[in-house]
């Protein structure tokens, strides 16, 4: 731990920490450009001289890359260091346009800052610059090289980092170029963050072009709806509409960068169809009229057929908050007709997973500093992208990646393969519980113990699980591998993918709860005759389509409450808008258990640019701003049990009854989050057992998340859709050949939900044996939802 | 064809071979560049295949040397060089002369296809400056009356 | 007229290439046997350190203290990667040796390889030396043959390979880690030090970089001994033999081996057979382009490597370019500072960005268009530009204007003053 003394002030750092993080301790900022906390120090940029005047270096150096050792005297400062660092500013703004006053990046340019704080106003040199073509990388950014300062972020992200092949550096001196091969949509499900790190305007966000000036953006800090990861991100609006979101640091989770599902998914708060008044059947009405016809018909039911007679319904998507109060409600009324998730499956997954001992749960930063990962039914680009960043961070590190799998699953590094079939999955977890063991009676359990060894022997092993291939059988079966994997010093952690952003909360509150499919019995039967859905949307999301809408059917009333125009508010009697994560504040629980707190960005309203029919200023005025209607979910909840509106009184209401939640009312949304203080109880031996073997010639149907498509709001984000795919199924070349299918044709997939026109496509990466159809919304495809068991299927040419 | 099966077939065997794949980048290119002249997008696409890299990552080193030429040059390149020796030597009088006789700027080939004109640095024969390389043909103490001379010899040296 | 017994250049008749029967015949491969049977790989480098050989490539550092630093006797894979990216402006020195003589360099590998435990060498050349390349081929055939490269080299039991790499251009290959990240097919971009090549180099295993013409040198050594090499020199702390080159404004540019610590003026007069058309001497490169220059009243130094650094140079490479009373040390300067900048890598902003500007400073000067604050600005680009870029590429590029500004600043104030080059008609 060296000490030094830096402008007069002493710090002791960490062996190894360079001199410029070393001032950053000390609230010195050093001016840079190439260095970046995640990337590293590479000393291309120069500006971040300072001057060693004691110590074993001297003289003029890169605060990057010097490491701080003791005895150092520096002066980040001096004259002569001030001086140069202007020159620095002067050769880069050699070639640099004059454009700030209509560059995207202006407000938020490093290199404009850097020059206003050197001190270089006057540029002495009057030569021609230098001046590129700029190319088309696709949907998501935009590319205006002239504006490079070759400060090589770009590429060190896009390749070293993120993994990218298709994005890089070419040519040589002063005629660098910053780009593709050729024109096309960079690749990288990471390519968002370039707009993050670059510090000028060369890569800016496409979507977010033309839209405002960043000083007159509403901005805050939030939280990424679109996974159960909860990455931190920063979303701006302005004029009621948002309009971008960019990464937040939070080294616990996502560490600087964030996904390409995430930053640009944004566009569901904008939605054109969004629903933005209360109604009734289809009437539009007022939020008096809609609340007490909601009161009135709950009034009714509850004396006609009892309080049991309302079922309640909150998802993965409602907040701690909103979920708690749900809960609440649900007791005033004397309902116990209450659940969490309408999908059972990952219902009994995120119980199952909630309830892993929390010194055994990983977080994403434990992913990055593991040094042996296995998956085992997780598809991380697809279920949860940034878990394949802090992979490919791990592996760089030189940590093994193993992955196990029935589906081709790509990741940014190289790791192990295993294709695994689901029904196998169960013996591979059997082995994997006995790293001891030498003799297994199959070679899957022979595997999975060898990988079992392999765990015990790791410095800090993790064990990966998918939920929705997992199920609630094998979540637990690999927590009880990892318990035979960890040894006292080197516990091997677990990080299972849930549904949603807060999956976690809802598991830990549905304690012993029903699950949907009761919830649904009771329908069918006529016992419930009210179903409340706090932004939930079982019809989408119950595997059994036809069940949930011959159930839902049944009801005296549906009434939602929701964001997003979903299938269920489709059949709904009332229905209530609520606000998007943008506009609301409140609380998510992620995979790992981390309750992280998430501030309003801005107000509710139809956004300026379709109440104003694109006209600005506004031609017309009113008291009230158009569809500004949605309220909070669990405001609503407030107002309709009569209580308060306050958020730390709910919030420390909630701590109070459950010391799970401890320290959720300190809890700040520029922190980083806060574990959980117990998991939740729970043992799944009443639950069935998984089995589902097959003939050997019977084709089995896999549906599976996908990266852009079945997540419900990025979905509803406009500028996803270029990069969605068309409806396709994917067979085992072995499979293809089996019934004369070629690669690219039509396809008729016979499933329980219909007979599907598909578009084929051969991966020699997955199981034989099975069909593998990602979930689609908006296609064909659509009825049907992942984490449900291998369906029979057949398949045959269009 | 940019390159023969055959000569696909050993490139992807060395390839193979090596435990340092990507050590390769520069021999396939030489490859490509002399069958063809030069190494055109086919060509960094064709890199990439043999090595399993991106075209990018291909493109990536094969835009940073200044002697793989990623546009097309003529039936003979003419690097003169423009470093010091030569320089005090009459260099850029023969630059001059050689722009003037080819009627053409440096950077192009002239109109037949025959000549490619590049400036080079330093070529390693100082003592013979002015020096120009044209295809694989040194010539030293070059005087502006030679050039004609040595052009005519060069041209009729591709269509003997 | 002084001379010596030329080491290098033994077997050199211009026009022809001496093969294994010609380099057997005047003592080749001596070196290597006798280091092979006679002497531990220890005892070899105690010997090269001995000799005081420095570095031929241009950084002059010494190549015992080199190798010492070199785990020579650390198991597992280890390189020797031979420097033939000889690029620099005024220097032909290894294209010489090898157009003349490829064996000696390929004994000095081995004997290299030897020493530091090494069993595989790369032999990095630049690619306008084909005909280097392919001498060096067909030496490597000879040897293979002879028993004198591949598996038990000579029946001692040292195996070593040896892979000649052909390079496509760039300067910068020649900044040892930017080689090496040439030869592992990666952007030729210098990398950060430490970690140092000797540590983690080729493949991220421990490297030892070395030039030809210093290679070369070392089974002289071996053979004669450290002792009688030392004293080949002219000078005390000079050590052998150098290939200096001779070019510029000379009757007879040439190429020659002779001991060092030459006096300048002597080398011009006796072997450059005096400046040309009989005009006067008015400066030179004393050893390549990025070397400061020397002026008439630098005639009497011996040029070696502690001297020069005494008058505010260096030895570099030992490439010597004259330029004669009528040539303009703007334009000289602006010629020498186009090559850095066109070579530039393009990794840090100094050079990157810096050279450009400096080109145009002078090419605005030099056009009779530069004013006074262009002469600040020429100063403030020297005192910035040294010692701040990521490599030396930079630093060597602002030799020339250091010297430019020290020894001849009123011809540039001149062209200032009279906004034209006075030496233009």
């Amino acid at each position: 731990m060296p000490t030094l003394i830096i402008d007069n002030q002493t710090v002791t750092v960490p062996e190894g920490t360079n001199v410029l993080e070393a001032a950053k301790r000390l609230g010195i900022e050093i001016p840079h450009f190439c260095h970046h906390e995640a990337l590293g120090s590479v000393g291309a940029c120069r500006l971040c001289a300072v001057e060693f005047r004691e110590g074993p270096v001297k003289g003029i150096q890169m605060s990057c890359m010097v490491p701080a050792k003791d005895g150092m005297v520096v002066d980040t400062g001096s004259a002569e260091v001030l001086a140069y660092r202007a020159q620095v500013i002067e050769w880069l703004m050699t070639n640099h346009p004059h454009d700030c006053p209509v560059c995207d990046e202006g407000g938020e340019c490093q290199l404009q800052d850097m020059t206003v704080a050197g001190g270089h106003g006057i540029r002495r040199y009057t030569g021609p610059k230098r001046t590129y073509q700029n190319q088309n990388l696709g949907p998501f950014i935009a590319h205006e090289m002239n504006r490079c300062i070759q400060c090589y972020r770009c590429v060190r992200t896009y390749q070293d980092y993120c993994g990218g092949t298709d994005f890089g550096v070419l040519g040589s001196r002063q005629r660098l170029y910053f780009g593709r091969f050729s024109d096309g949509p960079l690749e990288s499900p990471f390519a968002g963050n370039l707009i993050d790190v670059c510090p000028t305007g060369v890569l800016t966000d496409k979507t977010y072009r033309f839209k405002s000036r960043i000083w007159d953006l509403q901005e805050a800090p939030s939280i990424c709806p679109h996974c159960s990861l909860g990455c931190a991100v920063t979303p701006g609006a302005r004029y009621r509409q948002l309009q971008r979101r960019r990464a937040r640091t939070n080294n616990r989770t996502n560490g600087h960068f964030i996904c390409d599902r995430g930053r640009f998914g944004y566009g569901y708060a904008n939605h054109p169809d969004r629903p933005r008044y209360p109604l009734l059947g289809h009437r539009r009405v007022t939020w008096q009229e809609a609340l007490a016809a909601l009161q009135n018909k709950l009034q009714e039911l509850g004396e006609l057929f009892g309080p049991g007679s309302i079922g309640l319904l909150t998802s993965s998507r409602a907040t701690l908050e909103t979920q708690f109060l749900t809960k609440r409600w649900a007791a005033a009324l004397g309902s116990d007709q209450l659940c969490f998730e309408a999908h059972p499956g990952r219902d009994l997954g995120a119980r199952v997973a909630a309830s892993q001992r929390l010194d055994r749960t990983a977080s994403l930063e434990d992913v990055r500093n593991c040094d042996l990962a296995v998956l085992i039914g997780a598809d991380p680009l697809s279920e949860a992208p940034m878990l394949a960043l802090a992979l490919r961070q791990a592996a760089r590190r030189g940590a093994r990646i193993v992955v196990v799998d029935p589906r081709p699953v790509e990741l940014p590094l190289a790791y192990e393969r295993h294709a695994v079939s689901v029904e196998k999955l169960g013996q591979l977890l059997r082995g994997l519980s006995r790293p001891q063991q030498s003799e297994f009676p199959s070679s899957m359990e022979e595997l999975g113990g060898s990988l079992a060894s392999a765990l015990l022997a790791a410095k800090s092993p993790l064990l990966i699980g998918g939920t929705d291939l997992l199920g609630p059988q094998g979540t637990e079966a690999m927590q009880q591998a990892a318990e035979a994997c960890s040894q006292p010093e080197t516990p091997c952690r677990t990080m299972f993918l849930l549904a949603g952003p807060n999956s976690f909360g809802g598991a830990l509150l549905s304690a012993e709860g029903p699950c949907f499919s009761s919830l649904l019995e009771g329908m069918e039967q006529g016992r419930i005759k009210a179903l409340l859905c706090f932004e939930a949307d079982p019809l989408a999301d119950y595997p059994d389509r036809k069940r949930s809408r011959a159930a839902l059917a049944r009801l005296d009333m549906l009434a939602v409450f929701d964001c997003a125009a979903t299938a269920t508010l489709q059949e709904a009697d009332l229905f209530f808008p609520t606000t998007a994560v943008e506009e609301s504040t409140g609380t998510l629980i992620n995979n790992e258990g981390r309750m992280q707190a998430f501030e309003q960005v801005f107000s509710a309203g139809t956004p300026l640019a379709e109440s104003a029919g694109g006209s600005h200023p506004p031609r017309f005025f009113s008291r009230d701003i158009p569809g500004s209607e949605p309220q909070s979910a669990w405001g609503i909840l407030g107002a309709l049990m009569g209580r308060s509106a306050d958020l730390l009184t709910l919030r420390s209401e909630i701590e109070k009854n459950d010391h799970r939640f401890a320290g959720l009312s300190q809890l700040e949304a520029r922190g980083e989050g806060r574990r959980i203080a117990a998991p939740r109880q729970y043992s799944l031996s009443h639950q069935p057992n998984i089995s589902g073997i097959m003939g050997s010639d019977q084709l089995q149907l896999l549906v599976t998340e996908t990266l852009y498509g079945s997540e419900l709001l990025s979905n509803l984000s406009s500028c996803l859709h270029e990069s969605t795919p068309s409806a396709f199924v994917m067979l085992h070349p072995q499979d293809a050949a089996r019934f004369k299918l070629e690669e690219g044709k039509k396809v008729l997939l016979g499933t329980p939900v219909g007979d599907l026109t598909l578009t084929l496509r051969i991966a020699g990466d997955m199981v034989p044996g099975m069909a593998i159809v990602p979930r689609l919304r908006g296609t064909v495809l659509e009825p049907l939802v992942p984490g449900t068991e291998p369906l029979p299927c057949r398949i045959e040419k269009a | 064809m940019l390159l023969s099966e055959k000569q696909i077939t050993q490139l992807k065997r060395r390839v193979r071979e090596t435990p340092h794949p990507r050590e390769m980048i520069l021999d396939v290119l030489h490859a490509i560049q002399d069958a063809n002249g030069w190494v055109s997008d086919e060509g960094v696409e064709l890199a990439a295949i043999i090595l399993g890299l991106s075209p990018l990552q291909v493109e990536e080193v094969a835009t940073f040397y200044d002697k793989i030429y990623r546009r097309p040059v003529g039936r003979k390149v003419i690097h003169i060089c423009d470093s010091i020796c030569c320089w005090s030597r009459g260099s850029e009088a023969l630059m001059q002369r050689l722009q003037q006789l080819l009627g053409i700027a440096a950077g192009e080939t002239t109109i037949d296809g025959m000549f490619t004109l590049l400036p080079t640095c330093c070529l390693g024969a100082c003592a013979d400056a002015p020096a120009l390389r044209i295809g694989k043909t040194l010539y030293g103490k070059v005087a502006i009356e030679q050039l004609e001379a040595i052009l005519d010899g060069e041209r009729t040296e591709v269509s003997s | 007229m002084r001379t010596c017994e030329p080491l290098l250049f033994k077997n050199r008749r211009i026009g022809e290439t001496v093969f294994l029967e010609g380099y057997r015949r005047t003592g080749g491969y001596q070196g290597l046997e006798k280091a092979l049977r006679d002497m531990t790989p220890a005892s070899v480098r105690e010997e090269v350190k001995a000799s005081g050989l420095r570095g031929r490539g241009g950084a002059g550092f010494s190549t015992g203290l080199k190798w010492s630093f070199f785990p020579s006797d650390d198991p597992g894979e280890k390189y020797l990667v031979c420097n033939g990216d000889e690029m620099e402006p005024g220097t032909f020195k290894d294209r010489q040796l090898l157009l003349a003589d490829p064996h000696h360099l390929l004994e000095g590998v081995l004997i290299a390889c030897y020493a530091l435990g090494i069993g595989t060498a790369y032999i990095f050349l630049r690619d306008a030396y084909r005909q280097c390349a392919a001498n060096l081929e067909h030496a490597m055939d000879e040897a293979r043959e002879a028993g004198l490269l591949g598996d038990n080299i000579l029946g001692s039991g040292f195996s070593c390979e040896v892979h000649v790499h052909r390079s496509a251009g760039r300067y910068i290959c020649g900044e040892e880690t930017a080689l090496l990240n040439s030869l592992e097919g990666l952007r030729p971009n210098p990398r950060s030090k430490p970690p140092f090549p000797a540590v983690k180099g080729l493949f991220g295993k421990p490297t030892a970089l070395n030039n030809i013409e210093t290679l070369a040198n070392v089974p002289h050594i071996i053979t004669g001994g450290a002792a009688w090499y030392k004293s080949l020199a002219l000078t005390e702390k000079g050590s052998g033999t150098k290939l200096y080159g001779l070019a510029g404004h000379l009757e007879t540019p040439c190429c020659v081996e002779l001991p060092l610590g030459m006096p300048l003026g002597e080398l011009i007069r006796d072997f450059g057979g005096g400046v040309w058309q009989q005009r006067s001497f008015k400066a030179c490169l004393p050893g390549g382009a990025s070397t400061p220059y020397l002026t008439a009243e630098h005639l009497d130094v011996a040029l070696d490597y502690e001297t020069l650094e005494q008058v505010g140079t260096r030895l570099g490479t030992g490439g010597v370019v004259v330029f004669d009373d009528r040539t303009c040390m703007v334009a000289a300067t602006l010629n020498l500072l186009r090559f850095f900048a066109r070579e530039s890598c393009g990794w840090c902003t100094p050079c990157r960005d810096g050279l450009p500007l400096v080109c145009w400073l002078l090419e605005r000067i030099e056009l009779g268009q530069g004013t006074r604050e262009d002469m600040t600005m020429l100063q403030e680009q020297l005192r910035y530009i040294n010692g701040r870029s990521f490599c030396a590429l930079a630093l060597g590029a602002m030799g020339p204007v250091d010297g430019l500004l020290r020894h001849f600043a009123e011809e540039v104030e001149d062209h200032i003053r009279l906004g034209r080059c006075p030496l233009q008609a």
